[in-house]
């Protein structure tokens, strides 16, 4: 049971350096916290309001109190033992929430202090810099697998970025590397797909199921070309289930609505997300072929052909996938001069 | 029993042996908890992938992504085959309703992760680099269980120079130099993975009277 306890005016509830495992609630009165700050050294006060706890941080975490605690006026304090507060915070699962966005905060301003100390010798180097030597990194240790993902995620984040170019062609060889040795690269044939993905790719004996006959409605009214009403079910379908199979055929075909309905970059964005979500997904290479039309209808023509260019390396000669991208290619490039 | 499957179901992740989890420097939206397998974090430091941790079943990780789409500060890797779940803004709730003790959990490492970062911080605001070294030591030791004869002032540490150097903020290179100096003046004694410190109040006592001057 949590106890009650009374302290005078001016009195020490607990010393700066103290091991306790006990949490307070300020029941009546006036406590302060009186803490050193940790930069410049200055003594710091905070008052305790009614209701509010205090010495949380340390008993939990299992290290001596960092701050002095002291009755400012006469007060009466409920003293929790750890599990006596974890019993009550368990059915009152807002406090746990208001605690965890206040440590989080803590947490994120003292990181970013040691962050800024450890700069100041240290070139800081950006986040789009930095994900593209991640990859590098792996690419040159011949860690393809590791490659292929980091240089995906920078190509997803900055498709137009300064290394845009550089990551694109590893990103190439990586995947080559990888079909070639059999190892389950994004560009690893469907009938490898079972190792990382249970159920993608082969159909399911549960066929009958509402997500798929939602589906299959959705792809008719594709092939009528009433794209905005497939687009509809399709998002039903993504948020009413769960059926990874379902799931990723779904999100496929939301691709191909954007693409039909000429909204260039939400189709550009949809399938980039796709890639890196599904990366074994069956139709991978037709969303990247997707991706390079959304990008010919921006008006985009060095980067439709990129992604044109990437198809082909990914499929064999006579795919019809592979044969579109020529087509695309050989277009683009007769306008370009 | 069956509220767990349930919750995994929700939430699960499987992951290859070998396969990225997350990358260092992507806008971080996740953050997990190991159900079965081993994951290492690391960071790629000029030409090195250096190891910086290796978490077990039980353990979180990424949870800085948890209010904020920062940077990943870290990539992590399945080490072996790994089952995890994965927790976003968006399906925070649903566990918070669901499994209140593992949000409760998350608070736990919140608090002890604030508690080494400012120790570090304390490290790092040492402008002399030997008393950031003697002060990593003093971490250390505040982590380690005390020895049972407290007269006994010798400490021996399980470390490297790179980790030392990692705590301090300073390069290898220069660790190496701060520690061969100690070595010479027989404070300590450096051996395969591991360093002795002859007398851990002597460290002590320096650090504070560096510290004391700063203040």
């Amino acid at each position: 049971m949590p106890k009650s306890i009374t302290f005078k005016a001016n009195s020490i509830i607990y010393f700066q350096g103290d091991q306790s495992e006990r949490i307070f609630i300020l029941k009546s009165g006036r406590v302060l916290l009186k803490t050193l700050d940790i930069d410049t050294g200055k003594e710091v006060n905070e008052v305790i309001n009614t209701g509010e706890f205090f010495g949380v941080k340390s008993a939990l975490g299992r290290y001596i109190r960092d701050e002095t605690c002291m009755a400012l006026t006469d007060t009466e304090v409920l003293a929790f033992s750890v599990a006596e507060f974890e019993q009550l915070v368990l059915s009152n699962t807002r406090i746990i929430m208001k605690m965890l966005k206040v440590f989080s905060n803590q947490l994120r301003r003292i990181h970013h202090k040691v962050e800024k100390l450890l700069n100041k010798s240290d070139a800081e180097t950006d986040p789009e810099t930095g994900l593209f030597k991640v990859g590098d990194y792996y690419f040159n240790n011949r860690q393809f697998h590791q490659a292929a993902f980091a240089l995906n995620r920078y190509l997803t984040y900055y498709p137009q970025g300064q290394y845009a170019s550089q990551a694109t062609l590893r990103l190439q060889e990586s995947e080559r590397y990888l079909s070639k040795t059999g190892g389950s690269g994004t560009a690893a044939k469907p009938a490898a797909a079972p190792v990382g993905m249970p159920g993608m790719g082969a159909p399911k004996p549960s066929g009958g199921t509402g997500g798929a006959k939602q589906f299959y409605e959705a792809v008719g009214l594709i092939s009528q070309e009433k794209y905005q009403d497939a687009l509809n079910i399709l998002n039903e379908i993504i948020t009413g289930n769960t059926d990874p199979e379902n799931l990723a055929k779904a999100e496929f075909e939301i691709g191909r609505c954007l693409t039909h309905l000429k909204k260039h970059d939400e189709a550009i964005r949809h399938f980039t997300g796709l890639i890196q979500k599904y990366p074994k997904h069956p139709d991978i290479k037709e969303a990247l072929f997707l991706i390079g039309k959304a990008y010919e209808g921006k008006g985009d023509k060095p980067w439709a052909k990129n992604f044109y260019e990437k198809v082909m390396s990914m499929c064999q000669e006579d795919e019809p996938t592979a044969i579109r991208a020529r087509k695309a290619l050989q277009a683009i490039s007769g306008g370009m001069g | 029993m069956s509220s767990e499957l349930d919750t995994f179901k929700r939430f699960g992740v499987d992951k290859k042996a070998g396969e990225i989890i997350f990358c260092e420097y992507e806008p971080g939206d996740a953050f997990y908890l190991i159900q079965s397998g081993k994951v290492k974090i690391v960071k790629i430091v000029g030409d090195v992938e250096k190891t910086i941790d290796i978490l077990n079943p039980g353990e979180f990780f990424g949870e800085m992504a948890l209010l904020e789409q920062a940077p990943r500060t870290a990539t992590a890797l399945a080490l072996t085959d790994v089952r995890l779940m994965e927790f976003n803004q968006q399906n925070f709730d649903v566990l918070m309703q669901g499994n209140p003790q593992i949000v409760l959990n998350i608070l736990k490492i919140f608090s002890k992760r604030i508690y080494d970062q400012k120790r570090r911080f304390m490290i790092l605001k040492l402008e002399e680099i030997p008393a950031r070294v003697a002060d990593v030591f003093l971490m250390l030791d505040e982590n380690m269980a005390k020895p049972e004869d407290p007269d006994d002032l010798s400490r021996t540490f399980q470390t490297t120079p790179e980790d030392i150097a990692h705590w301090a903020g300073i390069s290898v290179t220069k660790c190496v130099e701060v520690l061969t100096s100690l070595q010479n003046q027989r404070r300590i004694e450096i051996s395969q993975g591991k360093i002795v410190v002859k007398n851990i109040a002597e460290f002590q006592r320096f650090v504070n009277s560096r510290r004391r001057t700063k203040a």
